[in-house]
């Protein structure tokens, strides 16, 4: 069996995938984490008043998968017991051995922006319920009930400021998550310094993506009107980051082409042949091509909001696919080749295992139902309740 | 008031000070006082040495003895696809097309499945850690649970590695494997048990033909300097900048 | 490490409760985990570098398996069969590549390696006529020479050219 799963020549060590679909999972979830949090710095930072909507929820987002980012590569260590080596002895050439510090400040700063954002409501609920809510929510108040104008001015001010730098910190989590495939010379289909720009830009999507759907889908179950404008701005958002996000990607295969060095041969056969349906098809075509067409389309038609909400649902739909594919390609793909550049492997993801597909689904799961009990302990959509807007289409 | 944008940056880069400083001296109060320069305990001394390996492909029979003898000296898992060395076969045919292969790393040696009047020229490369001068597996272990020791051998933590798999993508040889017994990762000592002990590396000792040959590199008269010192010499993948202290004499082109 | 904090927020006024609190809190996570850290961090951790410098000593004291050839020849034990063996053409062959490991045999006399592998094929590892074998190394074609009997039937292994 293994005879068919290897062609040519690898060496003898490789016969094994290292990374599985579990290190796919890990720059899939960061890479949502930062979408998200990028998308609510538009409205903290950039004062883009039509994401207000959804601008506390996507910190909520951000945060329940933030929590389970480390869970997928915990799962992986030969070692897990020592994973916390990495706080304590980062080595500073490793590209990896950033992740501990980069992860806990961002947590830090995802942690205090939410706490600012919500303290009003934390402490009106502290003051207004008794028994065990009353204690949860004047532990969240850190026990404290100041909500003066003065002391909510200043919390403002403070959370604009984490946003500032919560912005470059995002952008740093995943653009060094894209480092650590970009900067391994040993293997020439992640070798390049585009590697953490096209992570990102791709992050940037799924977490839009993420959010666009989430939004609809939590509009539909608390039976409220969908704010379109929100919605729109969103797509448009979309629209450009896929733009920028395909632009990399195909700069990336055009100059590998182009340039033919040793390992383009060996390139090609994955192009052609191991991943063609994964690349071509899902990340290229589904996750960016139809997408864009149908986003383009949405700017286009005029009124029809329930088709339009359609189209922008199926959009982001295939872009969460595709970039999951991107991941795949990069994290399976890349592992695919051998270093001897003589021969290619194949991958088949296991169900039932430690790092199977079973797993994955589960730490994929997981995520969503953080945000279930953090959207029910902090309800985000406080803002939209005060000044309800009917939709004419209900 | 708003603070001025330099009165921040002043303010977190001394935030950063402090808390840097605050590590240090808890730090210095905890870890003896180092010293880089001295050697770990017992008559060897790591500062005299530095260690070299030169492989002459054109000696090599492909009798696999010295892959043998590494699973056996090092009790590598012996039933499972994973080598500290091993010994490739290359067959150019006559059509042009390149064979390679290496089955189970050549202990059971090979057998001719090419009629020999097909082929235009083949020969056997023996593959091993390159212990290069700048590892690219050093570089990525995220925890420092590998290392390159001051006489040049690149070694693995087994107690501290925690199974990351980092190095095994970064290492360009195919050098390093998960080892499924200890869950570390785990790769060529150079037989550093035997080395700092005045005997040979298994392999070296296993080959029948002297086409591994293992020796200090500080020492002018050693059995790699001689070699060094008059062949044309050598190593894999010179381009990627790892500086390996494996050697080749009569290396193909083909072979990567 | 509180005392700067009041002016992140505002130049001149003192910081808000709510907000002094919550930097209080993380200044000591911060203080727990260097802490923490001191405590476990081995100490040999950067003795030499950024590694555990114990660990050079442990990997140092690995158990040799294979003696080396002299061990046999030495007091005694196997000296006549050694010279003969050191004299011919077998002599880059090491004894343990046919007879196995046995740094533990030379230990103890009492635990005995396995016994050597004689079989045709064995031989064959290296004699066996093949494509990439340097064309000067002696080879024979295993269809044609020996009539599938053991090697050792009519070679010395220890001698090779004594038939």
């Amino acid at each position: 069996m293994m005879e068919n799963l290897i062609w040519g020549y690898v060496y003898p060590n490789e016969a094994e995938i290292q990374w599985s679909i579990l290190i796919v999972l890990y720059p899939y979830i960061t890479g949502l984490v930062a979408g998200a949090f990028i998308a609510s710095s538009l409205y903290h930072v950039f004062g883009k008043k039509e994401i207000k909507p959804v601008a506390r929820f996507a910190l909520l987002t951000a945060l329940s998968f933030l929590l389970v980012a480390t869970m997928p590569l915990l799962t992986h260590l030969g070692r897990p017991e020592r994973g916390i080596e990495i706080m304590f002895t980062p080595h500073v050439t490793s590209a990896m051995s950033g992740f501990g510090y980069i992860y806990s400040f961002y947590l830090i700063v995802v942690v205090l922006e939410i706490w600012l954002s919500f303290r009003e409501d934390i402490v009106k609920n502290a003051l207004n319920s008794r028994g065990w809510k009353e204690l949860l929510y004047s532990a969240l108040a850190l026990f404290s009930y100041d909500i003066s104008e003065k002391a909510l001015h200043d919390d403002e001010k403070l959370a604009k400021r984490l946003a500032i730098i919560g912005i470059p910190s995002a952008a740093f989590l995943h653009g060094y998550v894209g480092f650590i495939f970009g900067g391994i010379k040993a293997n020439p289909w992640w070798s390049t310094p585009l590697m953490p720009l096209i992570f990102l830009m791709s992050a940037i999507v799924s977490g839009i993506a993420l959010l666009i759907l989430l939004y609809i889908i939590a509009m539909k179950l608390r039976k409220h009107a969908i704010d379109h404008k929100c919605l729109h701005s969103l797509a448009h958002y979309l629209w450009i980051f896929l733009i920028l996000d395909v632009t990399l990607e195909m700069l990336e295969i055009i100059s590998m082409k182009y340039e033919s060095l040793e390992e383009i041969e060996i390139i090609n056969r994955l192009l052609s042949d191991k991943i063609a349906t994964t690349f071509y098809g899902v990340q290229l075509t589904m996750g960016i091509f139809i997408p864009f067409v149908l986003l383009l389309l949405v700017g286009m038609i005029k009124n029809r909001e329930t088709l339009k909400m359609i189209m922008i649902s199926i959009s982001s739909v295939f872009v969460l696919i595709g970039v999951f594919a991107m991941r795949w390609n990069v994290v399976i793909g890349g592992q695919e080749i051998s270093k001897s550049l003589s021969g290619t492997l194949t991958y088949v993801p296991v169900f039932f295992s430690k790092e199977g597909v079973l797993p994955a689904i589960v730490i994929l799961t997981i995520p969503f139902i953080i945000l279930i009990v953090v959207t029910y302990i902090l309800p985000p959509w406080k803002d939209m309740e005060e000044e309800p807007e009917r939709n004419p289409d209900k | 008031m708003e603070i001025s944008r330099r009165e921040f940056t002043k303010i977190g880069c001394r935030v950063i000070i402090g808390a840097a400083a605050g590590t240090a001296v808890i730090e210095s109060l905890v870890t003896n006082g180092s010293a880089a320069g001295e050697s770990p305990k017992g008559e060897y001394d790591w500062n005299e040495h530095y260690w070299g390996f030169v492989v002459d492909t054109k000696k090599c029979i492909g009798c696999g003895r010295c892959a043998n003898a590494c699973k056996l000296e090092n009790k590598v898992p012996f039933d499972e696809p994973v080598y500290r060395t091993w010994v490739e076969r290359y067959r150019v045919l006559r059509g042009g097309e390149v064979k390679i292969d290496s089955p189970n790393g050549s202990i059971d040696g090979f057998t001719d499945d090419i009629p020999a009047e097909d082929i235009k020229k083949a020969f056997y490369v023996p593959k091993i850690c390159n212990h290069c001068d700048n590892p690219p597996c050093v570089q990525v272990c995220p925890v420092g649970a590998t290392y390159e020791t001051k006489d040049g051998v690149v070694l693995v933590d087994y107690d501290y590695c925690i199974g990351c798999r980092y190095c095994i993508q970064g290492c360009p040889y195919g050098a390093r494997y998960f080892n499924t017994e200890k869950r570390t990762a785990d790769k060529c000592t150079w037989c550093y048990h035997r080395i700092t002990k005045g005997l040979l590396p298994a392999c070296v000792q296993a080959c029948p033909v002297g086409a591994r040959k293992f020796g200090d590199l500080k020492d002018p008269d050693s059995a790699v300097n001689k070699i060094l010192d008059e062949e044309r010499i050598n190593v894999l993948k010179p381009d990627l900048g790892t500086k390996p202290k494996v050697y080749y004499v009569g290396l193909d082109r083909e072979v990567r | 490490m509180n005392g700067r904090e009041p002016l992140l927020l505002n130049g001149e006024k003192i910081m808000q409760p709510h907000l002094k609190r919550a930097f209080t809190l993380l200044a000591l996570v911060i203080i727990a985990f260097i802490f923490v850290r001191s405590l476990v961090v081995p100490q040999s951790f950067g003795q030499y570098g950024w590694y555990r410098g114990d660990s050079v000593n442990e990997i140092k004291n690995f158990q040799v398996e294979y003696a080396g050839s002299a061990a046999c020849g030495e007091e005694n034990c196997h000296k006549t069969i050694y010279s003969v063996w050191a004299k011919d053409r077998h002599k880059t062959v090491n004894c343990e590549t046919c007879h196995g490991p046995s740094e533990e045999h030379v230990g103890n006399v009492r635990i005995m390696p396995p016994p050597a592998n004689d079989s045709r094929d064995y031989c064959g590892l290296c004699h066996f006529k093949r494509a990439a074998r340097p064309a000067n190394f002696p080879q024979i074609d295993p269809e044609t020479h020996g009539e599938n009997l053991k090697c050792t039937y009519c070679h010395n292994p220890h001698k090779p050219w004594f038939i």
